[in-house]
Formats: C-alpha cells, sequence, structure tokens
C-alpha cells in the first residue's frame, strides 16, 4: 500500500519534471483565473457586508412637538414597546439631542454658539426586531404611532438603502457571470494543457496500455497532477489575492464606501479561502477527466 | 492455447475485409510463423489476439477464454499473460533498460526487489545486464530489440506476439533474436512470430501459417 502510493507521487513528479512549461502554464491559468474571481468576490462581500451592517440601523425616529411629561412619556414608551415589532425605545431629549449635534460638528461646533437646547426637537428612537427592520414593517408601526398627534415627524426612510441592495444585486448577479465565464475560460485552458501533456507522453500511455495497466491505473497519476496544478494555482491565487488586498484593494474600499479605517473591511474567511482552493482543484480534477477521456481507450 | 473459428476483421463497412473465415488452432508450447506479403492481415490478426481490435464475425478462445465475448476490463488481465514485440522496438527513449523491463512489473503492481531481480534475470536471458543503465538510443538496433524482448518475457507470459522483430535488422542479429525467441518457446512460451523473411523460416523451420488477402492459404509444420 505505502509502496504502491510513493510509486504513484514517483509517477507524478516524473510527469512534472518531464514538462515542466506545460506544467506551469496549467497552475498559472489557474492562478490568473482564480485571482481575479477572488479579487472581485472580495469587492463583492465587502459591500455586502457594509450594506447588512447599514441595515441593521434601520430605526424609526419619532420626533415630538414638546418635552412631555415624565408621565405621559412613560405611557407612550409601554404603549411602543408593547408592539410586536419593537425591540427598544430611547428617548433623547432636547439637551441630549443639541450634545449630539455638537459633537457630530466636531470643530465646527461654535456654530452653535448662543443656541439654546430650544433650537433641535425632542425624539424617541425606536429599534426593531431584527426580523421587523424592513421598510413594511417599519410603515406599520409608523402607521400606528401617527395616531397620536403629539408625534409630529417620522424619520424612517432609508430609501437610499434599498434602491442600494438593488444595484448591490446587480453587483452580485455581475461576479457570478464573470466567475462562471473565468472559470470556464481556465477549465478550457486547463484541459488543453494537459491534452498536451498526455500528447507529449503518448507512447508511455500505448505502452502501458499494452503491458496490461488498467485504465485507473494509467488515470490516477494524471488525475493527481492535475489536482495538486489546481491547488498550487489556487495557493498562488490566494497569495496573489492578498498581495491586491493589502497593496490596493483595502484602501480603494475604504474610499469608495467612505469607512473609518480599514478594519471593517475584510479578507476572506477561511471557509471562503478553503472554497477557493477546492475550486482550484476541482478545475485541475476536470480539466485531467475531459482529456483523459480522449486519450486513455483500452 | 489459441483457437480461432471463423474469424473475420473488417476495419470499415463496406471495406475488403482484412480477415476472413481464419480457422485454426495452435497448440500450448507452440512455434508458429504467421507470413504472407504487405497488407495480408498478419498484425491484424495479431492485434485481435492481444485485443488491440476486436473481431467482426467469429471467436477466438486464448488459453480456454472466449477472448470475444470478454469486456474491455478484462483486457489488462490477459495482456499481462501476453508478451508483445514490435518492430520498432516501442521503448521509453527517456528510460534506463532496467526501468523499461521494470515497466510491465510496476504496471501490475509487483513488490521492488522481485522487480529488481527479475529485470535483472531477463536482460541477463538476452546478455544485457551489463547495461542495466544505459538508454535506449545509445543501444545499436539489435539491442534495442533484445531489451524490447527482455521487456515481453520479464512477466513469463504464456504466449509471446512477435510483429516483424526482425524487419528492420540485419541477419546476423536477426539470428541471435531468433534465439532468443526459441529460447523462450523452449521454457514453454507459445510464440506467435509474423514474418515475411523466407531465410529465416528456411534456417529454423516451424509451422508456418500463411495469409493473403485476408485468407489462410497455407498451415504447414515441417
Ligand atoms: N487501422 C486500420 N484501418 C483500416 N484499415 C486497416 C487498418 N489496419 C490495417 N488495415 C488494412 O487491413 C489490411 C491488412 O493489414 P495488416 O496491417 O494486417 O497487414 P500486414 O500483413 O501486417 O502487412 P505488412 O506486412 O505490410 O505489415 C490492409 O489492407 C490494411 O490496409
Ligand atoms: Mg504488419
Amino acid at each position: 500500500m505505502l509502496d504502491q502510493l510513493i510509486y504513484l507521487f514517483r509517477r507524478v513528479f516524473r510527469n512534472i519534471r518531464q514538462s515542466p512549461v506545460l506544467c506551469s502554464a496549467a497552475v498559472g491559468t489557474v492562478a490568473v483565473a482564480l485571482t481575479i474571481l477572488a479579487f472581485f468576490s472580495l469587492i463583492v462581500i465587502n459591500i455586502q457586508s457594509l450594506a447588512a451592517h447599514w441595515s441593521e440601523e434601520i430605526q424609526i425616529v419619532a420626533y415630538l412637538e414638546r418635552e412631555p411629561s415624565p408621565a405621559r412619556l412613560k405611557q407612550w414608551r409601554d404603549g411602543i414597546e408593547a408592539m410586536p415589532e419593537v425591540a427598544a425605545v430611547r428617548y433623547v431629549n432636547q439637551q441630549e439631542a443639541l450634545r449630539r449635534f455638537k459633537s457630530r460638528l466636531g470643530s465646527d461646533s461654535d456654530l452653535l454658539e448662543g443656541f439654546g437646547a430650544e433650537i433641535l426637537p425632542a425624539s424617541l428612537e425606536i429599534s426593531l426586531r431584527e426580523q421587523y427592520r424592513n421598510r413594511e414593517s417599519a410603515e406599520t408601526v409608523v402607521g400606528r404611532l401617527r395616531q397620536n398627534p403629539e408625534l409630529a415627524e417620522f424619520n424612517y426612510g432609508q430609501d437610499w438603502l434599498e434602491r442600494f441592495e438593488a444595484f448591490l444585486e446587480l453587483l452580485r448577479f455581475g461576479a457570478v457571470v464573470l466567475g462562471f465565464f473565468l472559470l470556464f475560460a481556465a477549465l478550457f485552458i486547463v484541459a488543453n494543457t494537459i491534452k498536451l501533456t498526455l500528447y507529449a507522453r503518448r507512447d508511455e500511455l500505448e505502452i502501458m496500455a499494452l503491458v496490461g495497466a488498467t485504465p485507473w491505473f494509467i488515470k490516477v497519476p494524471f488525475l493527481l497532477e492535475g489536482a495538486l496544478q489546481g491547488a498550487l494555482g489556487a495557493f498562488l491565487a490566494l497569495g496573489g489575492s492578498l498581495a491586491l488586498f493589502q497593496f490596493f484593494l483595502r484602501q480603494g474600499l475604504v474610499a469608495l464606501l467612505s469607512v473609518t479605517g480599514g478594519d471593517q473591511i475584510v479578507f476572506l474567511d477561511w471557509q471562503q479561502q478553503l472554497l477557493l482552493i477546492g475550486t482550484g482543484i476541482l478545475l485541475g480534477l476536470v480539466g485531467s477527466v475531459l482529456s483523459l477521456r480522449k486519450f486513455v481507450r483500452i | 492455447m489459441i483457437h480461432l473459428y471463423n474469424v473475420c476483421k473488417n476495419y470499415q463497412k463496406d471495406a475488403a475485409s482484412a480477415l476472413h473465415n481464419l480457422n485454426f488452432k495452435i497448440a500450448k508450447g507452440d512455434f508458429v510463423y504467421i507470413t504472407g506479403p504487405s497488407g495480408a492481415g498478419k498484425s491484424t490478426l495479431l492485434k485481435l489476439l492481444y485485443c488491440a481490435e476486436k473481431p467482426s464475425r467469429g471467436q477466438i478462445l486464448v488459453n480456454g477464454k472466449n477472448i470475444t465475448r470478454m469486456g474491455s476490463s478484462h483486457i489488462p488481465q490477459l495482456r499481462r499473460h501476453t508478451g508483445i514485440v514490435f518492430q520498432d522496438f516501442k521503448l521509453l527513449d527517456n528510460r534506463t533498460l532496467f526501468e523499461n523491463v521494470a515497466f510491465p512489473l510496476e504496471v501490475q503492481g509487483k513488490k521492488r526487489f522481485e522487480i529488481s531481480n527479475k529485470v535483472y534475470q531477463a536482460l541477463k536471458h538476452v546478455g544485457l545486464h551489463g547495461k542495466l543503465q544505459k538508454y535506449p538510443l545509445q543501444l545499436s538496433g539489435g539491442e534495442q530489440q533484445r531489451v524490447a524482448i527482455a521487456r515481453a518475457l520479464v512477466v513469463d507470459p504464456l504466449i509471446l506476439l512477435a510483429d516483424e522483430p526482425t524487419g528492420n535488422l540485419d541477419l546476423e542479429v536477426t539470428l541471435e533474436i531468433i534465439e532468443l525467441f526459441k529460447k523462450a518457446n523452449a521454457r514453454g512460451t507459445t510464440v506467435l512470430l509474423a514474418t515475411h523473411d523466407q531465410e529465416m523460416i528456411r534456417r529454423f523451420p516451424r509451422r508456418v501459417i500463411a495469409l493473403e488477402n485476408g485468407q489462410l492459404v497455407n498451415d504447414s509444420a515441417p
């Protein structure tokens, strides 16, 4: 068993040693295709996770005509918190609204010099339970709240977020189409390179069959070689896309999505990295299966 | 050992048949020449025997097995008991003599020490055990054919098929090669040798199966 395994690997490495150029061509093709794929996946993944983060922040803000008495406030709160969609209610009085506004202005906060707290309305910030964080639920809640005439104005729109998600859907679709196209192109090239290596070794294949090798015995080293090339290409792609990410993509995405700092921009997690390597291996395997079908006949 | 019943072979549907209604028996341990002019069907007959081609009609029994009814998964097993030698040697030029002769044993998954032993013995039989690490292209044509014969015999085949093994070689070397086939035959291997070299048949008379246009025209033993 061990003997046969050693023999198998000796055959694989002999093959690779005999046609290093073709072998690197196959590895290179897989590497390039998967790098491009990983690059676009990173863009989509990051925009998507950011969008998910934003939609978590969906909440309803109800602005009040005037600050209510504590008793009334408690009555309202209890009423709102009893709604099934509502997770929490937070009261922001005029003082706090002004303080927040100031801190948001930062160094420009002296613009507010001389204004009192009365310029900003008090508000109720109503956050929704996770499964209700969408436009319809927000509208239902707001519909009920409108019955209270003292709640003057509501802000829950996030219209742009929905448009953004439609755009994201398009982006995802584009990435999938591009991915399929790339994988097919890579498969085609890999299958043909392997076909060339088989052609270069057709004598050996013929003699093997003549001295009684089973089809599997003939094929397995080539399948293994294909898988190895695919795996190697995938590792190179992983390295390549990590380099692209570190030196280029991270800053690009930070600028594009105007997030602060690069921490929210992530590289592929380990499952996605495994998936990439698996895709490479599959690419090499299928490539060899396709070309072997034409070459090994007994 | 080999038994043909009404064997026909047409490569294309309506082309003239390469073999036509062949019937003969070859006993175990026989030495048989297959002769005939070019295009007579000698190579085709051998190809049927190692299952590179299937007969269009008729049955072939080899060692009691009907190889025309046998599934293709059994072909490797048949070939492991069949040594094959070609006019153009079919050696692997990027492997040493040792590796070339070891090839059929590796394919059969034999153990390492068993392989080295048998390969050495087989190369010794053909007188090339001093050149284990040489490559085929460093040898003369006759030596290359001896390597090919060693490769065919290293598995102790029941049957040895040779398709014009001396076609490229001069008389002196031909005689050496024939000597090797006779030695193998003496050890019990059934030998089928396709040739149109009448000189060879005259010097080593054996049973002759003569083909012409795919038909058996003469089957005579000395
Ligand atoms: N692969 C093939 N496809 C079609 N026809 C073939 C094929 N191989 C052989 N033939 C035909 O079958 C006939 C017999 O050929 P075969 O090779 O058996 O002759 P041969 O006796 O070996 O001749 P030679 O002495 O020249 O080697 C010939 O007419 C040849 O044209
Ligand atoms: Mg011939």
